[in-house]
């Protein structure tokens, strides 16, 4: 075989498609392979031009974009084309270029070469859709999380309007049993009197959490105003008398607080009343629940603790989350909102202290800590 | 903003009169760097990019302004202004012809000939007219736009990192010729290709020359002769080059046509 065959062999049965256009952008030489793939004869394409061979938007494509490219820089790598076969079905391929200029820069000739693309735009295009298909899904997620936004600010608003029209009606309630104890009631009567202050207190305490929550969500911030207790022990045991008579239970308390204190007292009494409030549903009936407050060091250290069942250290985590509800003693669900312990952290965090929990088989114990005197 | 930074104005060149060089969809300004500097030593020649384009600004892109070519034709009379142009020449390649016409509607002083080269009043063709493209060409095209982005920006990327052919183009052109961002594309090939502005054409006033190559899929020679029967007192010249980007293709026959009627 000598060269000349050996190159045209090369040449028509290149594993590429091959062109060569002439200086007006004349099909002049075309390989087998090329006429193979497109399903044509010699005489069907030369003198055509590249763009006889593109579908209409192809063209314009190549004519607004490639075509100066090519001019500009004499060449062009890897441009996806879509070339039209005799029966009109699309083959995608890559093409390269190159065009040979004599010396007065004058376009003489232009070489091709087509490289199947079959299997690579059919994963640009699924590339593509794919993006398509995650730009609309964050579109969507962005619409959906304003909506939520939204309605989460709506509820906040709502249940702030609620909790503070409950009030009136509660207090209401609370004066007119206050009235009713004074009188002269059966023992009966009494009891039910002393059963009903109870539930109305307790009716207190969660509409003082609802508005605390939903003042700290809605950007108010849970308010302290603090001033300096002599004696935080009177609060104290005026909380534990409260929840002990509305329970029927013992509190064992042990306060040592021989220094004053400078603490929002209002606040302090609604910590150590969620957290006894809390203590008593939570804890065995059997065991006994404790309130300690003292001094260590440079600190006001309050603590509440039960026996009973341990917190499963899964919940430990979520407890001061605002309306996580663990189950009770009996394994009952809590009657409560899951506010508590949340208020209870955040009235910690607005005094610069911190609520903590230890639990273990012996006793739960939860641990308010705040910097004595400390402004902040 | 500046209009000279929005649209990337590059002034050129010496002389009393001055030469506007407006690229059409596809490009930027860098279509003319053959054409243009054969002006210079008579002309003050200037350049600029279509905002969507080049190096123009594109934080300027507003779709509803840039919704139709008036919106264009707008930030050329306000390039003309800034420049203080008074009966310059304007050379406008495919749809930036029109544009240029619609802005010497807009400003009739700034404005005294008019080149267009391949121009086109409408492209889809009409009840006896035929502009090249069926409304499912234009279709075709507007939604392969998103195909043909993909392969233009895998496929061009490493086409344009190497000039080493020619070298003198330089980083500059490759960098511009990147800058094409792929929503307004879409956007300015909506408005070039549906665009009908055949009834503005008897309105135009300026000098006109029409430069028609053979061959152009885009504007056919039947387009170029509508446009000269169109514009009163318009001229066609039909150039021996092929295709639809004569100013690149064919740059010397351009140049001497233009030189011709100014």
């Amino acid at each position: 075989m000598d060269h000349d065959t050996d190159f045209r062999d090369l040449f028509d049965n290149a594993p590429c498609g091959y062109l060569v256009l002439n200086d007006k952008g004349r099909i002049v030489l075309v390989n087998e392979t090329l006429r193979i793939w497109l399903d044509l004869v010699d005489d069907e394409l030369l003198g055509k031009r590249l763009l006889d061979l593109l579908p209409v938007a192809g063209r314009v494509f190549y004519e607004t974009h490639f075509a100066p490219l090519l001019r500009m820089q004499g060449f062009f790598h890897e441009v996806a084309l879509d070339v039209v076969r005799r029966d009109g079905t699309r083959l995608p391929v890559l093409a390269n270029a190159t065009q040979r200029v004599d010396a007065d820069g004058e376009v003489k000739e232009t070489r091709i070469a087509l490289f199947q693309a079959t299997s690579r735009r059919k994963y640009e295009r699924e590339l593509f859709e794919a993006n398509e298909a995650g730009d609309q899904a964050r579109k969507e997620i962005e619409t959906l999380n304003k909506a939520l936004t939204e309605t989460g600010r709506l509820r906040d608003e709502f249940i702030a309007i609620l909790g503070h029209d409950l009030r009136n009606p509660v207090a209401a309630i609370g004066g007119g049993m206050r009235i009713l104890s004074k009188e002269d009631l059966s023992s009966r009567g009494q009891q039910v009197v002393r059963l009903i202050d109870g539930s109305v207190a307790r009716m207190g305490r969660l509409i003082d959490d609802v508005l605390d929550l939903t003042r700290g969500r809605m950007g108010g911030g849970l308010t302290i105003s603090r001033k300096v207790e002599e004696d935080l022990s009177l609060h104290l045991k005026q909380v534990v008398a409260e929840l002990s008579t509305g329970s029927g239970r013992r509190i064992d308390v042990e306060i040592d607080l021989p220094e004053p204190v400078l603490v929002d007292a209002g606040r302090i009494d609604q910590l150590v009343s969620n957290l006894l409030g809390n203590a008593l549903s939570h804890g065995a009936e059997d065991k006994p629940v404790g309130l300690s407050a003292r001094v260590a060091g440079h600190d006001l250290v309050i603590s509440v603790s039960n026996g009973g069942d341990p917190i499963p250290p899964e919940t430990i985590g979520r407890l001061f989350q605002p309306f996580f509800r663990g189950g009770d003693a009996a394994g009952r669900h809590e009657q409560g909102l899951g506010l508590g312990l949340h208020i209870a952290s955040e009235i910690a965090k607005a005094h610069g202290g911190t609520l903590s929990v230890s639990s273990s088989a012996e006793k739960t114990t939860f641990e308010f800590r705040m910097p004595i005197g400390a402004e902040n | 903003m500046s209009v000279i930074r929005r649209n990337n104005v590059v002034v050129s060149g010496h002389g009393e009169k001055a030469i506007v060089f407006s690229h059409g969809f596809g490009c930027d300004q860098n279509m003319w760097r053959f054409v243009a500097p054969e002006f210079e030593t008579r002309f003050q020649t200037v350049l600029f990019d279509h905002v969507g384009a080049g190096k123009s600004d594109l934080g300027a892109y507003d779709p509803e302004k840039y919704g139709d070519l008036h919106g264009y034709a707008e930030d050329l009379v306000e390039i003309g202004e800034a420049l203080g142009l008074k009966q310059a020449v304007f050379v406008g390649h495919s749809v930036s012809a029109m544009i240029g016409a619609l802005a010497s509607l807009k400003a009739p002083d700034m404005f005294e000939a008019l080149v267009m080269v391949g121009p086109s009043p409408r492209y889809i063709d009409d009840i006896g007219y035929k502009g090249g493209f069926s409304p499912a060409d234009i279709e075709e095209l507007l939604a392969s736009l998103a195909d043909n982005h993909m392969g233009w920006s895998i496929a061009m990327a490493p086409a344009i990192m190497g000039n080493s052919d020619r070298p003198e183009l330089g980083q500059e052109l490759a960098d511009s010729f990147c800058r094409t961002d792929p929503a307004i594309a879409k956007a300015f090939a909506r408005v070039t290709f549906t665009s009908d502005n055949r009834a503005d054409l008897p309105r135009v006033t300026a000098r006109t020359l029409i430069l028609q190559c053979k061959d152009d899929i885009i504007a056919s020679e039947a387009i170029g002769e509508y446009v000269r029967d169109h514009i009163p007192g318009s001229r066609l010249v039909v150039l021996d080059a092929t295709g639809h980007c004569p100013n690149l293709s064919a740059p010397r026959e351009v140049v001497a046509a233009i030189q011709d009627f100014v």
